[in-house]
């Protein structure tokens, strides 16, 4: 083959606009064709950028309308509803105040939790509007199935609502969940410090939340080491701090998905009212400790995004 | 007017011209058209997700960023002056979006980014680790890269900006683009070349 190797070799925006496929001309792929040297380049651009494109195809589809019928609204209330308030937590120093010091900025000032057989919707509707915001309405019950992009809450009465998610609805699962610890997690962990090691009282895996507990020991970081008893969590200086969990630890996923709802947990969903008595969420939240039978009436200041934004955020990590 | 709900997706792809049908959805966000902004989320959304997230490497934080980009849209709309491409446009948003998100997060977004134009050898004995690499392995090895790293290689491959357009998003000059690139190779190679040595 003619080799057209007089030619100054191929410059970077030539070997980049070949891998990227684009049409180069007569000059590169006269090139290319005569000079391994540069086509071995050619090779390893391409290389790289189908890595990146494999990488960067590999996540998932971004906002779908939640309701066919008004993909616009949806969508804006999505870009509205953004969770992106920072959150101070606030526990006493007991140790059984770490948990309520995390739920407590959702339950004390977010979530009225009433016990079973006292207030609250009982059997007569499925849907409640959200105090504070009329058009914001919410079902708790007991999850009884999981299909598709679609979980249905059993209700007292024997009513039923079935509720729908998206890619940015905000799942929270909470409980003896150790299982979802594993290695490469990202983890805060509250708990208390001692010789080099932290007894976890509480876990979030996903997300970054800020939280400030006094004196618990707040860690952010990666597992590694995830075991029966306890895990590490490497910090991004890389300093790796032992962590001990126990049957008391409580775990909170903050970006659960619908696999990892509880069939039979107590489910609180907090969304807008679709068509059918349907309900499309923009969270959907398990608490670790409701008693059977308990629910809730989730409170927002008013119907500001920043208002409900700090509502969704505090059930995400504390609900 | 058209109802975009009645013309579905063959509104916007039946003999579009992608350039002025961003530049209209823009106009029509502009004036407060839910409907274009929707139009807007489905068509840009998840490639600003994928470019945030290869950045910032996490899925939640990058779907908040997401989010904030395209509330910036929604409100910065008339802003669009046509200078660049829509895609580059809203993709120069979402990095000002994360960088000002990791910033309040005190985390360094950029913090290696002045290593990121050290040239590499090239071409040197790291070329040959990824000669040998399978395209899985490059995946992965993008993965570990430098934040600085990753965004280059996914504005120009990823996200299919020209290099000039790359560079007016990064806010550097286009040898700064092409060198960062080549660091970013160099930087990939010798990621390779460990995971190679250590099996």
């Amino acid at each position: 083959m003619n080799a057209d190797i007089s030619t100054p070799h191929l410059d970077l925006a030539d070997l980049i606009a070949e891998a990227n496929g684009e049409a180069t001309g007569n000059r590169v792929r006269g090139h290319l064709a005569g000079c391994e040297q540069c086509r071995r380049e050619a090779d390893r651009w391409s290389l790289v950028a189908g890595g990146v494109r494999g990488l960067m195809a590999a996540t998932p589809e971004v906002t779908q309308p939640a309701q066919p019928v008004r993909p616009a609204r949806s969508a804006v209330r999505r870009v509205l509803a953004t969770p992106r308030r920072r959150l101070v937590f606030a526990a006493s120093a007991a140790a059984a105040a770490v948990l309520v010091g995390f739920a407590g900025y959702g339950v004390a000032n977010l979530v009225s939790v009433n016990g079973p057989g006292t207030g609250g919707s009982g059997g007569t509707t499925t849907l409640t509007a959200v105090t504070g915001c009329a058009k914001l309405e919410q079902a708790t019950g007991t999850l009884d199935r999981v299909g598709g992009d679609s979980l249905v809450i059993a209700m007292a009465g024997g009513k039923s609502v079935t509720v729908t998610t998206t890619a940015t609805t905000r799942m929270n699962a909470s409980g003896p969940l150790l299982d979802a610890v594993t290695d490469g997690a990202s983890v805060t962990v509250v708990g208390k410090g001692s010789g080099g090691t932290v007894a976890a009282n509480f876990v979030v895996v996903g997300g970054n939340p800020s939280i400030e507990v006094p004196d618990y020991t707040i860690l952010h970081g990666t597992v590694s080491d995830a075991r029966t008893g306890g895990f590490t969590v490497v910090t991004s200086t890389g300093t790796r701090v032992p962590v001990t969990t126990s049957d008391r630890t409580v775990v909170a996923i903050s970006n659960a998905g619908l696999a990892q709802l509880r069939t039979g947990a107590r489910t609180t969903a907090v969304g807008y009212a679709g068509p059918n008595g349907t309900l499309s969420a923009i969270a959907v939240f398990q608490p670790a400790d409701w008693l059977p039978g308990a629910h809730a009436e989730v409170t927002v200041k008013d119907c500001s995004p920043d208002s409900i934004n700090h509502t969704i955020m505090a059930l995400t990590y504390g609900g | 007017m058209n109802d975009p709900h009645l013309g579905g997706a063959a509104t916007f792809t039946a003999g579009r011209d992608p350039a002025s049908d961003d530049a209209e959805l823009l106009r029509r966000i502009g004036r407060g058209d839910e409907d274009a902004m929707a139009a807007f989320y489905r068509e840009h959304g998840r490639i600003v997700l994928a470019q945030i997230q290869l950045v910032v490497g996490e899925r939640v934080l990058a779907e908040e960023i997401v989010q904030d980009t395209m509330l910036a849209v929604w409100r910065g709309a008339r802003a669009f002056r046509g200078e660049s491409s829509v895609r580059s446009w809203v993709i120069a948003i979402a990095r000002r979006q994360t960088r000002d998100r990791l910033r309040r997060q005190r985390l360094r977004v950029v913090d290696d980014a002045f290593l990121a134009e050290r040239p590499g050898s090239d071409p040197g004995p790291e070329a040959t680790a990824l000669d040998r690499a399978e395209l899985a392995d490059v995946t992965a090895a993008i993965r570990v890269l430098a934040p600085a790293h990753r965004e280059v290689l996914g504005l120009v491959f990823g996200s299919g900006l020209s290099l000039q357009e790359a560079a007016n998003v990064l806010e550097i000059p286009i040898g700064t683009v092409k060198s960062r690139l080549s660091a970013a190779r160099t930087a990939l190679s010798r990621i390779l070349d460990e995971k190679g040595q250590n099996r």
